[in-house]
């Protein structure tokens, strides 16, 4: 059966089916529209390093999701690229610390595509051969982004951050990590992760609901897979080191500074993801007077940027510059916090913000392509896709004076990038 | 001011129509409404000689235009304009169309229908707009020169800025010799040195004389039929005094009498190499956006599964085509090992298409991706927009369809022809400091 879920801001439906194998499969099909995106993902990421599979309790190496993604392109007879170019889809994957995500996006054949995306996630080929091959090419990959100033600052501010927390790894690994997988460390997490249950399937665009239904029947079988589950790890509440510093060939310093909170889920993910946004902004965003001041002073320059980094078991308040002295920034917003604690920014104020940030959500549904990612987030998270819209309308300021005192300024670390001495 | 002179319409599905006509000398608007889309954007493109105002004269006006307007003054006052229009951006940009400068001002605001308590976005945002370009604060003939003292340190931090990445670095540094001596040989927004020379004065002076000159391109594209903002737009531009009108005119880029090959060295891990091949008599444009897809644009392109999958080279690897300057730019970011083995690669293919041609399956596969993103482009309002304003150098005008017509005829003989063309003009390698 396929529910419906009205969204009275939006005016869109999204329809729900969940498949008799468990997987559940979000659509919003957009009248008139030329194309289609489908994104299938599994809720497997770089951060599931340990986990208890069939009463086994297995440990992988750093970078397995997203050599896994790498490798599943690649089949008995033709890899995925090669099928999908028989349609003229265009199809990636992607892998972030806590899920793994196959996509293609077309303007025409949308069932065959789907067909095809299904697929190759369902039938993994892993030989010694082609897990071989691929080292160097992702070796290659890890490289790029060790030459990546910007990565290296936000993997930095996430290893200062957290002291468990398995999110402190790079997503890729290293090349000596990944020198350890094998055929069947794929397998293994394939086997644990890649189960229907695990997995969902969300499409926006141009395409028929009820083929969609059809061809995930017709892919997608139950298995006898058992639960997975990750080891459990407790991550102390206060952050991991207070500064972290690398060199790197960059003009000037750059830094990127974490305010550690608690993870929250559900609801309350997407609540405080939405009030802690209009707070940042307030404080410290484009009109704030904070970012007036540092301009002024030539302190900060239009590399400016705040907001809410939050995912599964991670959630920290972020703002990223260039600067000479990175660490008056960090001095600098402790004291604006301790201020505005006292003294809140005004109400006028945050029904601006509020307007925006409305405005923003709204926003994320005027194309295909974000409408899908907008749906796969609201699933990563376990809401309705309407949730964050409907809530940034409603958020209260008394509700918002509570959430800025309870920011812990002295929670924070800093990671600079500073140019080569 | 003339109304419906040299009108176009081109019509897909029957709700889609791009409209340009000409509001006044050198001044075009062109529309395409879609009531698919929830959101209203405007978007301002002056196009100037680089021999006529200084780059960092231009870059510094066009950061101007996003800083602040007689109506809101100061940087803080306009964000909170953009704020009370429900987070609508404000962007401005300076880069290169053909040979010469494109100065872009972009606002982009949710459509009246989603506002929360029926405010209209949409006309406050082309008067908003038409506020920045027109009616910025000045004071006894130049800006304020506090601001533009900010805004010069802003565009040095940004010049200097494009060694934290390194393909753009890469890229910067290799267009000083592939393009020596012509526009695309520095950045548009020009050099550290010159920009410290900046000042209140000169760049007030740039901006008068952009507004004078420039061939100007105002786009809206939404869901509105944006005949309020039209006219709003015509009754702003026709009030500005015109002369010497600058024409864009396309020149392919000059290909060298042999091919050059030069390195930088810098710290990292990674090199990068770059490669130009320039085809001054390319008469063929859809069988070389072909030839470029087959060789290195798709997933199944000749470098994609011959040099990285097969040969296990180098995680990216890839080209595309620039039909101006009638150039084939190719990457890849290669370990040091690796290099002439890469580059030997890369030229062994062009080679191989010249010398056998494309398979019949290569070509079908790439006319495939060809299309289905040629199909695509209609729910990418900006996008779509582009994709016309892209032409206003050509004779006519050609919709995203008649483009997929003329996709489709291509034979493989006209892409071993287009690929034919080319000649090496420069290899540059960004390499590690040893």
């Amino acid at each position: 059966m396929i529910e419906k879920i009205y969204s009275n801001i939006i005016k869109e439906t999204c329809l729900k089916y969940v498949c008799e194998c468990g997987t559940e499969v979000y659509m919003l099909p957009m009248k008139g529209w030329s194309s289609a995106v489908a994104q299938f993902t599994a809720r497997f990421g770089s951060q599931d390093n340990s986990f208890l599979s069939n009463g086994k309790r297995i440990e992988i190496p750093d970078g397995t999701a997203h050599y896994l993604e790498h490798k599943l392109f690649e089949s008995e007879e033709k890899n995925a690229f090669s099928l999908f170019a028989q349609t003229g889809a265009s199809c990636n994957a992607g892998t972030s610390f806590d899920y793994t995500q196959y996509y293609f996006s077309c303007a025409d054949k949308f069932r065959q595509n789907l067909d095809i995306l299904l697929g190759f996630v369902s039938e993994p080929y892993f030989t010694e051969e082609n897990v071989e091959k691929e080292r160097g090419i992702i070796g290659q990959e890890i490289t790029m982004y060790r030459d990546n100033p910007s990565w290296r600052m936000f993997t930095n501010l996430l290893e200062g951050l957290y002291s468990v927390n398995p999110v402190r790894n790079d997503i890729a690994g290293t090349v000596e990590s990944i020198a350890k997988i094998t055929p069947q460390t794929l397998y293994d997490c394939y086997n644990a992760f890649y189960s229907p249950s695990n997995m969902f399937l969300c499409a926006a665009g141009n395409f028929d609901p009820d083929e969609v239904v059809e061809v995930c029947e017709s892919r997608l079988k139950k298995s006898s897979q058992f639960k997975v589950e990750t080891t459990p790890y407790t991550e102390p509440y206060e952050i991991n080191k207070k500064v972290m510093r690398l060199q790197m060939p960059v003009a000037k310093p750059m830094f990127e500074i974490g305010f550690k909170r608690n993870a929250v889920y559900n609801e309350e993910e997407i609540s405080d993801y939405i009030y802690y946004n209009i707070l940042f902004d307030m404080i410290f965003g484009n009109s704030s007077e904070f970012y007036e001041q540092m301009r002024i002073y030539g302190i900060l320059n239009d590399e400016w940027t705040v907001g809410v980094f939050n995912g599964r078991g991670h959630f920290f308040l972020t703002a990223r510059g260039e600067a000479d002295q990175p660490e008056l920034i960090l001095a600098t917003m402790m004291t604006y916090i301790r201020k505005m604690q006292k003294e809140p920014p005004s109400r006028e104020l945050f029904e601006r913000v509020k307007k925006a940030t409305y405005g923003s959500l709204v926003k994320e549904f005027t194309d295909v392509r974000s409408v899908c990612n907008t749906l796969t987030e609201s699933v990563l998270s376990n809401v309705s896709p309407f949730y964050a819209v409907e809530l940034a309308s409603a958020v209260n300021y008394e509700t918002l004076v509570d959430k800025l005192r309870d920011i812990d300024e002295h929670n924070a670390c800093i990671s600079i990038i500073e140019p080569l001495s | 001011m003339c109304y419906n002179r040299n009108s176009i319409f081109l019509r897909k599905r029957v709700i889609k129509i791009f409209e340009r006509k000409e509001l006044t000398d050198g001044v075009y608007f062109s529309k395409i409404t879609d009531p698919r889309f929830k959101q209203n954007r405007f978007w301002i493109s002056l196009f100037t000689g680089y021999d006529e105002i200084p780059r960092e004269d231009a870059a510094v006006a066009a950061y101007e235009f996003s800083e602040c307007c007689e109506r809101y003054p100061d940087y803080k006052q306009l964000s909170l304009a953009l704020l009370d229009l429900y987070d609508a951006n404000l962007s401005s940009s300076t880069s290169t169309f053909c040979n010469a400068r494109r100065t872009n001002i972009i606002i982009s605001a949710l459509d009246d229908r989603y506002a929360l308590n029926g405010e209209k976005l949409e006309c406050e945002a082309a008067r908003l707009l038409c506020d920045c370009i027109l009616r910025p604060c000045v004071k006894n003939g130049a800006f304020d020169e506090k601001t533009v003292e900010m805004l010069r340190a802003q565009l040095i931090d940004n010049i200097d800025s494009s060694i934290n990445d390194k393909a753009v670095y890469a890229s910067e540094r290799a267009a000083k010799t592939a393009f020596v001596g012509e526009p695309a040989e520095l950045p548009p927004q020009g050099t550290h040195e010159n920009a410290e020379k900046v000042t209140a004065k000169s760049v007030y002076n740039a901006y008068k004389e952009m507004l004078r000159t420039a061939h100007i391109e105002i786009g809206a594209v939404g869901c509105s039929d944006f005949a309020e903002s039209e006219k709003i737009f015509a009754d702003e531009f026709s009030k500005l005094e015109r002369g010497n009108i600058y024409r864009i005119k396309p020149c392919p880029s000059r290909l060298k009498d042999e091919p050059v090959e030069i390195a930088d060295h810098i710290e990292m891990e990674q090199e990068i190499l770059r490669m130009y091949l320039k085809a001054p008599d390319m008469n063929d444009r859809p069988a070389n956006a072909l030839f470029s897809l087959i060789l290195g644009g798709m997933t199944t392109s000749r470098f994609f599964t011959d040099i990285r999958e097969s040969e296990s080279l180098c995680y990216y690897c890839g080209c595309g085509t620039d039909r101006f300057s009638r150039t084939l730019a190719c990457s890849a970011g290669i370990e040091p090992a690796n290099e002439a083995m890469v580059k030997a690669s890369m030229l062994r293919e062009i080679k191989d298409i010249c010398e056998n041609g494309v398979t019949d399956e290569e070509l079908e596969r790439a006319k495939l991706e060809m299309l289905n993103s040629i199909s695509s482009c209609y729910d990418d309002g900006l996008g779509l927009l582009s994709w016309y304003i892209s032409q206003i150098t050509d004779e006519k005008f050609i919709s995203p369809e008649e483009y997929a017509e003329e996709i489709k005829n291509v034979t493989p003989e006209r892409v071993r022809k287009a690929a034919e063309k080319y000649t090496l003009d420069t290899v540059y390698t960004l390499k590690n400091k040893e």
